[in-house]
């Protein structure tokens, strides 16, 4: 115990109302990928490994649209273009083709098997996945992985919330130094005009260099603690936007779920697969839909991740992600709506929290860890069904 | 019965899947490059590198002379193997249109390692069983150290392209490269962050799935605490993570003036952007990882302020250079090389036919011999002696910046002898 109090009184707790907002942001795309798990799972006890590889299609279809108004990795001028148009476009594309998508793997793949032993469904899933991320590589531009151009993206200023002042006295000695530094940087520049070769310099130039370089230091230190002296939030406005993007697509979500007809369809036969057929419930039709939703969940999720993040994108782009988001429907309760959303944000914040102790290293390893401890008292996961059913 | 199963699968299968995930980002790999950074074998003695036994393969007198290219011509480093390709193709074309070996054609055979290190063993293998007196390739370390083994069971020389891991060539005598190693440009980048661009508090983040990225972030740290900078943070992140935002919060708390980026391109672009946006508007450093056009996309404006450690600039000075850049236009529509592996193949096949050249007899063990006697060799990336140097060559790195056009612009040389 002792031991641990000099630990806990080194973390930087000024940086926590940041770090969980990182959390709640990385935890959102998780959580937006674990609905698609946890729907298809619901209706049709099926855990759809291809799933992933729909995320990394989507992804795949928004630089292709990016490309297609001109945003490539070549190109030497802007398009003069509505970006938040051109965005809007990717998004939708990226939701219509991954449901498409999603709805073909469902048809031709899952259905044919949907009598047969469970085991078949996931041997074929998992088929279906490495044939995604293998096969892709025959069609797709996957060396060098191309990234989708950060021209494409206007919101790259981040949005900032202010929970405390900055420290006035630091602010004021960071304003003291800012003369030096100024006066030494003019005086280095004028002598770059003579010698141009920054990195040959005369002795003078090496001596205008130093002594700019020192108060640079100067300056930028006592800038740098002023600044962290406050407590702030920053949000880059791409995430926040996502964050947005990702609650109204789940408000939607529950809409249709909870207050339509089709909605009160896919729960009955969630509910039970059978009977509901016998009720005169077109299961086909219900199980397409969920499909068609889950896959432009995650269609929405990566267009939006590879845009605001710039990732480059290889066929493997949605193995890691759809890794983290099936545990998180896991840990929610695999089959619950609000289990995989809560799950999601649980895994994500937890990531965080675990970077923030300092220990990047573990932090895979922290969400397997509460994963185990939570199946072994529920094992139907946090919010997911204890109850034992009869044969 | 039927839910209760299906739940302990699925249960087995999350717990699986991420432990196999977990047990893959290869704990054991980052001690072993733990171990290969610690020890400072720039210069191993060549009495420590074991000698093959086998006889290896012997020309047949008649014909063309064979030797042997393995290339990642598909792929994660197909950016890389392709350019290593072509400076090959164009290096044997080169020497056979000035007359080959005593009027003999020396013939190039091709075989693609796919980026992966059991198919370049494989590959190597095939090649020596077709008679391959020498064996080129490869230009990572992990396919490198594989091809390595099997042709020194074999007894045939390889040499290395652009495999820059440290204790490479502990593997064995017949083993040489023509690139330098992590242990100098981690320090070639130290050196330049605090001599030429005055910072004094760097924080690293590092692969921790990359051997590579491990021991180049420990040389990188080592030379810069000597130097008299501090090392303000270093944190981790794996190979193909999108999201950075966490650990460039904390980062952003320790105030560094500088960030070392030793990882490769695929996730230093995403840093470098995520960076700007955290509010670390700041430089950026790292090593020959960052060689790809890819990552002036990856990391958009924030990039710019990045400068890494490289082998060879297409806008060098040099005549080797200038040569190699007009063969190398007029045999690809005009275009320059996109990486430096371009060069590092050219300048192992131009090695090799000069072995060859000096080889009192073209079999596989006075080969060997011709390669260990190399001295001042002119090539495109710097010269290079591998007399006395346990198949590592001291030689010259390039600090450059990145710029949207020109894509890799040259900024400072840094000899072996400037970096104790």
């Amino acid at each position: 115990m002792s031991s641990l109090l000099p630990y806990v009184a080194g973390l930087d707790f000024s940086a926590l109302p940041q770090q969980l907002t990182n959390g709640i942001l990385l935890g959102a795309i998780y959580a937006l990928i674990a609905l698609g798990y946890t729907m298809v799972y619901g209706v049709l006890r099926l855990i759809n490994f291809a799933h992933g590889e729909i995320y990394m299609l989507g992804a795949y279809v928004a630089l292709f649209v990016s490309w297609l108004f001109g945003f490539t990795p070549n190109a030497t001028t802007t398009p003069t273009i509505s970006l938040h148009l051109v965005l809007a476009i990717m998004l939708l594309t990226s939701m219509v083709v991954c449901a498409g998508v999603g709805v073909l793997i469902e048809r031709f793949a899952y259905r044919p098997m949907r009598n047969q032993p469970r085991i078949a469904s996931l041997i074929t899933a998992i088929g279906i996945s490495l044939s995604l991320q293998y096969g892709g590589q025959l069609f797709l531009p996957v060396s060098p992985p191309p990234s989708i151009s950060e021209k494409v993206n206007p919101f790259r200023e981040p949005v900032g919330f202010s929970l405390s002042g900055e420290n006035p006295a630091l602010v004021t000695e960071a304003q003291n130094a800012k003369g030096a530094f100024e006066k030494t940087k003019a005086e280095y520049e004028a002598q770059k005009i003579i010698e141009p070769d920054e990195f040959n310099l005369s002795p003078k130039g090496v001596e205008l260099r130093n002594a700019f370089q020192v108060q640079e230091r100067n300056y930028n230190t006592l800038k740098g603690k002023a600044t962290n002296s406050a407590i702030r939030i920053n949000i880059p406005t791409g995430q926040l936007i996502m964050l947005l993007t990702v609650s109204s697509l789940m408000a939607l979500l529950w809409f249709v779920v909870s207050k339509t007809s089709a909605g009160r369809a896919m729960r009955a036969v969630s509910h039970d697969f059978d009977s509901a057929s016998l009720m005169g419930v077109n299961v086909n039709k219900v199980v397409t839909l969920t499909f068609i939703i889950g896959s432009a969940l995650a269609g929405a999720g990566s267009m939006m991740a590879a845009t605001f993040m710039g990732t480059p994108l290889t066929t493997f782009y949605g193995v890691q992600p759809g890794v983290k988001a099936f545990v998180a429907a896991v840990l929610g309760g695999i089959g619950n709506i609000p289990g995989a959303v809560l799950g999601g944000l649980l895994m994500g914040v937890s990531e965080v929290l675990v970077i923030w102790a300092g220990k990047s290293e573990y932090k895979d390893a922290i969400a397997f860890v509460i994963l185990i401890a939570v199946l072994l008292f529920r094992p139907g996961g946090i919010m997911g069904s204890t109850k034992v059913e009869k044969v | 019965m039927k839910i209760k199963r299906n739940l302990t699968l699925a249960t087995l299968v999350a717990l699986i899947i991420p432990a196999a995930a977990i047990l893959c980002g290869c704990p054991a790999k980052t001690d072993t490059d733990g171990a290969a950074s610690t020890s400072t074998t720039t210069t191993p003695t060549a009495a420590k590198r074991p000698m093959p036994v086998a006889a290896g393969n012997t020309d047949s007198g008649s014909g063309d002379i064979i030797i042997g290219l393995v290339a990642s011509l598909n792929g994660d480093l197909k950016p890389w193997g392709g350019d290593c390709e072509i400076g090959a193709k164009m290096a044997i074309a080169e020497f056979n249109a000035a007359g080959g070996l005593n009027g003999r054609n020396v013939v190039l055979k091709i075989e693609d390692s796919q980026s992966a290190p059991e198919k370049g063993k494989t590959a190597c293998e095939k090649l020596i069983s077709e008679g391959a007196l020498v064996v080129i390739g490869e230009v990572a370390s992990g396919i490198t150290a594989q091809m390595a083994q099997s042709a020194f069971e074999k007894g045939v020389p390889v040499v290395a392209v652009g495999a820059t891991r440290t204790d490479l060539t502990d593997i064995g005598g017949h083993l040489f490269r023509v690139c330098y190693t992590d242990a100098f440009q981690g320090p070639v980048m130290a050196k330049f962050a605090y001599e030429e661009r005055g910072k004094r508090k760097i924080a690293i983040m590092t692969d921790k799935q990359q051997p590579y990225s491990t021991g180049l972030s420990d040389s990188f740290r080592a030379y810069f605490i000597k130097l008299g900078g501090e090392i303000v943070d270093e944190q981790f992140y794996e190979s193909k993570q999108t999201q950075f935002s966490s650990q460039l919060t904390n980062i952003k708390g320790k105030n560094p003036d500088g960030l070392f980026l030793s990882g490769y391109f695929n996730e230093v672009g995403p840093i470098a952007r995520q960076a700007k946006e955290a509010g670390l508007d700041m430089e950026l450093y790292g090593g020959d990882g960052w060689d790809s056009r890819d990552i002036l996309t990856s990391g958009g404006e924030a990039i710019l302020k990045g400068f890494f450690c490289n082998h060879y600039n297409n806008y060098e000075e040099r005549p080797e250079v200038k040569d190699f850049i007009k063969n190398w236009q007029a045999g690809n529509g005009g275009n320059l090389p996109g990486t430096t592996m371009g060069a590092l193949g050219y300048d192992s096949v131009k090695l090799t036919l000069d072995a060859l050249k000096r080889a009192t007899a073209l079999n596989s063990k006075d080969i060997i011999t011709a390669l260990e006697n190399t001295e001042n060799f002119a090539g495109v990336s710097g010269s290079i002696t591998l007399k006395g140097a346990g198949g590592n060559p001291q030689k010259r790195a390039l600090v450059v910046g990145l710029d949207m056009i020109k894509n890799q612009v040259f900024k400072k040389a840094y000899e072996p002898s400037e970096v104790k």
